[in-house]
């Protein structure tokens, strides 16, 4: 049972409190027409959140900070995407909302037990694999989404997850060497070398640069999370001179990089303000309108401007409710990706998944975040939970339980066949 | 545990960097929301006023004012239409938006606005006194910077709009004080200022070269005097009371002025020699064309002719008013001039209040005060019932324009007095056409310059 | 901007402010019972030397010289990575990961044996004594 019920009733009264205040907030300044919006909203969220703190008992976890703060981020969500525009209850992001709760208490059960995680690393290997073949074989670099019936999905984002776990690795495998001509050599960190490499060239092929920072974070993190544990020691100058390798392979890319992909480079949104840069630019002058408490929910213009609810979400988010309320709404997802340093997990898998998982959060919302403020080039990538989109939020929900699972680990032992080391030749005897 | 640490120490850099990237970007956001807020289709702008809170521009569009009462201003006050923009509305506009971060865009009742320098009746007087008669005048005092006329004919009423564009004369959207002009025989001020400060004041006194009317340069080429019948032989004092182009013309060829130090100094003093890169200078974000010349070879007539102040030269009236400041202070220092007193924002608070600024030193002191002597001297000798009732150092110019075909009168100087210490150029367009003489206008824009204050 | 949309705005973000604190303090609140949890699964039990004792706060205990491990014994005789701990089913297991000079458990040479109370493990020349964890309040 659940060790702290004070600490849970009152997480649940306050996360009550905060979405109330949002609703109070649309109830006087919102832009509706029928109060009847509104009460729908309102009680489709307080729902959602008490239907959930219901739930989430019978998963019987040692930690819940994480759940709540799902849950205030989702409401969040729910309500930002209900009012742009014109306040009104948005249904299909609501449903998406519900995939993602679920999806992270899916991926809690996954991977709370990381025994069993890298037991079956190989079926990772070959779901990546799979869904590797799949973007390349549904997906093109003009359309990557797979559409059914109404709902569409990425393939690329699933990959995400996938190779979060790839990445996670335990101290024991990280010492499971062999030898090949004179070097000590982990298999593992090769075949996740592959892996990079194979997901970067589809990225490449497919042309969804915007994911490619996300992966390639991951890895950074991945590998950095590894190079503690080679037996020669891993001496700064190598890191420094495979650094700046990699810094000038980079330079190189981007000289002889695409047309389109320079055009991004140095576009200057404001002289090209109705163009390329139109995105960008309304999105600046919509926070710039916004000030800092903002128009009012479903006051904005911004909804007029493609993409306005995932790829300029915080700019749109800026204008309604005011740049304050928007920064506060990053800090929540912050304080989601640093509960690990709050609460550090019980085992060196757990730990590594959580700083991949943080840093595929971070480094999504820096990049739609800094992109669509044109401090970084504009590239569609959506922020977590926030953004709406089936797969992006199913994927999140995926990694926020993989941080779950570091919360409220198992520590089990399972049958297996044991294979003998051979013994070292030379030994001291006693 | 050591290993776990590790992971967590990952996890903060990574957010780290995120909340500094974050603050950046919150930094940027609230010092740059203004500029993004003019590139809206919605804003608010505020009035521009001039020293004594006479409105000169009308960002509300509300306000009902006198038929032609920007006329004056026209030009460089200018608007928010983007048909000029070399005007101080165009380039200050951000200055002018009714909006902050903090308070959002203001409807009405928003108090951001631009206090000017220019005395607005003054400006109004002087432009009256032009008559039909095209031209333009600035002036300033050279000793805080602020401006205080500028003039420039034609120009256009702001207030009704740009429907009948093409009726427009010539040189109606953009002020002339800004423009390089062919200076005439104001040009001697430089080349005085040059000799001076190559020579030294004792040294050049002691020169004398004769005028018969006509000089031939040692290329064989002719500088023809005003006077047909020469000037004779003259020292420096008389020759530049003259205006006596065959004195100059010698003097550039004096052993004791060799070319290179020649352009040296005139590079100092803001010369852009030989069809060098334009250059600007930046007063309150108007731009002001610096001055141009040609210095090939000094014994060709080319380079003499535009040492004389002919040919090639141009200089905008805003930098000779600029140069006679530097003799005027006795420093060799320009003071720099500026338009924008200060700015209040939305709230009314004042901010960016204007301090003076001088130039790099362009000569030396004694230089200066040489030059001021001649100037003074002058002033005295010919200016004293034209323009009466005060000490002035003056220079006259006539330019040939549209190769000879029309002249352009010019006046530079100064008044010598602590108290009233005005620069100014004044330029009358084709001259000939009219009985105004820069003279008039000198008297009207000081008169007024001193009774308006 | 009229003044209860900024009021209102204002609430909401204190509201939320207050939330998110209210969960940071929860999430403090729950380290304690995870600490609680992880005496449970790992039986309580630490490492010590003579004047020094090692906490085992993980449920992979890296043993040996390198800068890298959780547990360093600076001492020529114990490999970089000489052994490592695991615990699982709240039973801890020492195994050797290739060390030169081997482990011993009460004087045996062992490859991976199950640890008991007050078993004596020799790593090279130190020896580290595997027992209950000892409130150092408590003394």
């Amino acid at each position: 049972m659940y060790a702290n019920p004070v600490a849970y009733v009152f997480s649940c009264i306050f996360v009550l409190i905060a979405h109330f205040a949002m609703l109070t907030n649309i109830w006087f300044n919102g832009n509706y027409t029928e109060v009847r919006d509104v009460a729908v909203l309102g009680a489709a969220v307080i729902i959602l959140d008490i239907a959930y703190f219901a739930v989430i008992l019978a998963f019987k976890q040692i930690s819940y900070a994480l759940d709540f703060l799902l849950i205030l981020i989702i409401g969040m969500s729910v309500i930002f995407q209900s009012c742009f525009g014109k306040v009104g209850f948005d249904v299909k992001h609501y449903t998406t909302c519900i995939v993602c709760l679920a999806a992270c208490k899916a991926g809690y059960m996954l991977c709370r037990d990381h025994k069993l995680l890298q037991d079956k690393k190989l079926y990772i290997y070959g779901a990546i694999g799979v869904m590797v073949l799949i973007t390349l074989v549904f997906t093109s670099a003009e359309n990557m989404w797979i559409e059914i019936g109404s709902f569409t999905l990425q393939p690329s984002e699933f990959i995400k997850p996938l190779f979060v776990l790839a990445c996670a690795t335990s101290i024991a495998d990280q010492q499971k060497k062999h030898k090949i001509l004179i070097f000590n050599v982990v298999y593992e960190n090769i075949a996740l070398f592959c892996i990079m490499a194979v997901i970067c060239l589809v990225q490449v092929k497919s042309h969804d640069y915007g994911s490619l920072p996300t992966f390639l974070s991951i890895y950074a993190v991945g590998f950095l999370l590894r190079i503690c544990y080679p037996k020669a020691k891993f001496s700064k100058k190598k890191l420094f001179g495979v650094i700046a390798v990699l810094v000038v392979f980079l330079l190189i890319g981007l000289k002889y990089a695409p047309d389109y992909v320079q055009h991004r480079l140095h576009v200057d949104i404001w002289s090209d303000k109705t163009g390329d840069g139109y995105q960008q630019s309304q999105a600046l002058i919509g926070i710039a309108n916004g000030g800092w408490f903002g128009v009012g929910p479903g006051k904005g213009f911004l909804v007029n401007v493609f993409a306005f609810d995932n790829d300029i979400v915080f700019a749109t988010i800026s204008e309604e409710w005011g740049l304050l309320y928007a920064l506060m709404m990053v800090l929540a997802i912050i304080i989601i990706a640093s509960v690990p340093l709050i609460n550090p997990t019980r085992s060196y898998f757990h730990g590594s998944m959580s700083a991949c998982v943080c840093a595929a959060f971070i480094v999504q919302m820096a990049l739609n975040i800094f992109g669509s403020c044109n401090l970084i080039p504009f590239t569609g990538v959506t922020i977590p939970f926030i953004s709406t989109g089936g797969s992006s939020l199913l994927v999140s929900g995926l990694m926020i339980g993989m941080l779950m699972a570091g919360q409220s680990p198992v520590f089990k032992e399972h049958k297996q066949k044991k294979q003998e080391d051979p013994e070292p030749a030379w030994r001291w005897k006693e | 545990m050591k290993s776990i640490k590790r992971t967590q120490r990952l996890i903060s850099l990574i957010i780290t960097l995120f909340i500094l990237g974050m603050a950046v970007l919150v930094f940027k956001l609230i010092h740059e929301s203004s500029f993004y807020m003019m590139n809206s289709d919605k804003h608010e702008l505020g009035f521009v006023y001039d020293r004594k809170g006479d409105v000169l521009f009308d960002g509300t569009g509300e306000g009902s004012y006198p038929d032609n009462y920007f006329l004056d201003v026209g030009n460089i006050i200018g608007d928010d239409k983007g048909q000029m923009n070399n005007t101080l509305v165009a380039n200050n506009i951000e200055k002018l938006n009714n909006y902050s971060f903090s308070n959002g865009l203001m409807q009405n009742g928003g108090k951001a606005a631009i206090y000017t320098t220019l005395d607005h009746a003054s400006n109004r007087a002087v432009f009256n006194a032009f008559g039909y008669q095209d031209g333009c005048v600035c002036a300033y005092n050279y000793k805080t910077g602020e401006m205080l006329v500028s003039a420039s004919l034609p120009s256009l009423d702001v207030t009704k709009g740009y429907a009948d564009i093409g009726s427009f004369r010539p040189g109606t959207l953009l002020s002339k004080t800004l423009s390089g002009t062919v200076p005439g025989s104001t040009q001697k001020v430089s080349t005085v200022v040059t000799a001076l400060e190559i020579m030294g004041t004792s040294n050049l006194y002691a020169k004398s070269y004769n005028c018969s009317g006509k000089y031939t340069n040692q290329t064989g080429d002719t500088i023809d005097c005003h006077n047909i019948y020469g000037h004779g032989t003259q020292n420096i004092q008389e020759a530049f009371e003259n205006s006596c182009n065959p004195f100059f013309a010698q003097l550039i060829e004096d052993d004791e002025m060799p070319l290179d130090r020649v352009m040296k100094q005139y590079e100092k003093m803001g010369y852009v020699l030989n069809g060098g890169e334009p250059t600007y200078y930046e007063i309150d974000g108007i731009q002001c064309d610096t001055a141009s010349t040609t210095l090939e070879d000094k014994y060709q007539f080319k380079t003499q002719w535009g040492c004389i102040g002919q040919g090639d030269t141009l200089v905008s009236p805003m930098q000779l008013m600029m140069w006679q400041s530097a003799i005027a202070n006795e420093t060799g220092r320009m003071t720099m001039p500026y338009f924008i007193d200060h700015v209040t924002d939305v709230k009314g608070s004042v901010k960016d209040k204007a301090k003076t600024r001088y130039s790099d030193k362009l000569f030396s002191e004694s230089t200066a005060s040489s030059a001021k002597q001649i100037l003074l001297t002058n002033g005295a000798d010919r200016y004293a019932y034209s323009i009466s009732g005060y000490t002035v150092g003056v220079k006259s110019g006539t330019a040939q324009v549209d190769e000879g075909a029309h002249e352009n009168s010019l006046l530079v100087g100064f008044v010598d007095d602590p108290s009233f210490p005005i620069a100014f150029c004044i330029l009358i367009e084709h001259k000939d056409s009219g009985y105004l003489t820069t003279e008039q206008i000198a008297q009207v824009l000081l008169d007024n310059l001193k009774n308006n204050n | 901007m009229d003044s209860l949309n900024l009021i209102l705005c204002a609430v909401a973000a204190a509201a939320l402010d207050i939330c998110i604190l209210v969960l940071i303090i929860t999430a403090y609140r729950e380290k304690k019972s995870t600490k609680k949890n992880w005496h449970q699964v790992s039986n309580d039990m630490e490492l010590a030397e003579q004047d020094k004792t090692y906490e085992l706060g993980c449920d992979e205990v890296l043993i040996g010289r390198h800068a890298s491990a959780d547990i360093r014994l600076p001492d020529l005789s114990v490999s970089r990575y000489h052994a490592m701990l695991t615990v699982a089913n709240g039973v801890w297991t020492i195994k050797d990961i290739g060390s030169k000079s081997g482990i011993f458990v009460n004087g045996e040479l062992t490859r991976e044996t199950i640890l008991h109370e007050n078993d004596m493990i020799k790593l090279g020349n130190r020896r580290l004594l595997f027992r209950k964890r000892r409130d150092p309040r408590v003394r």
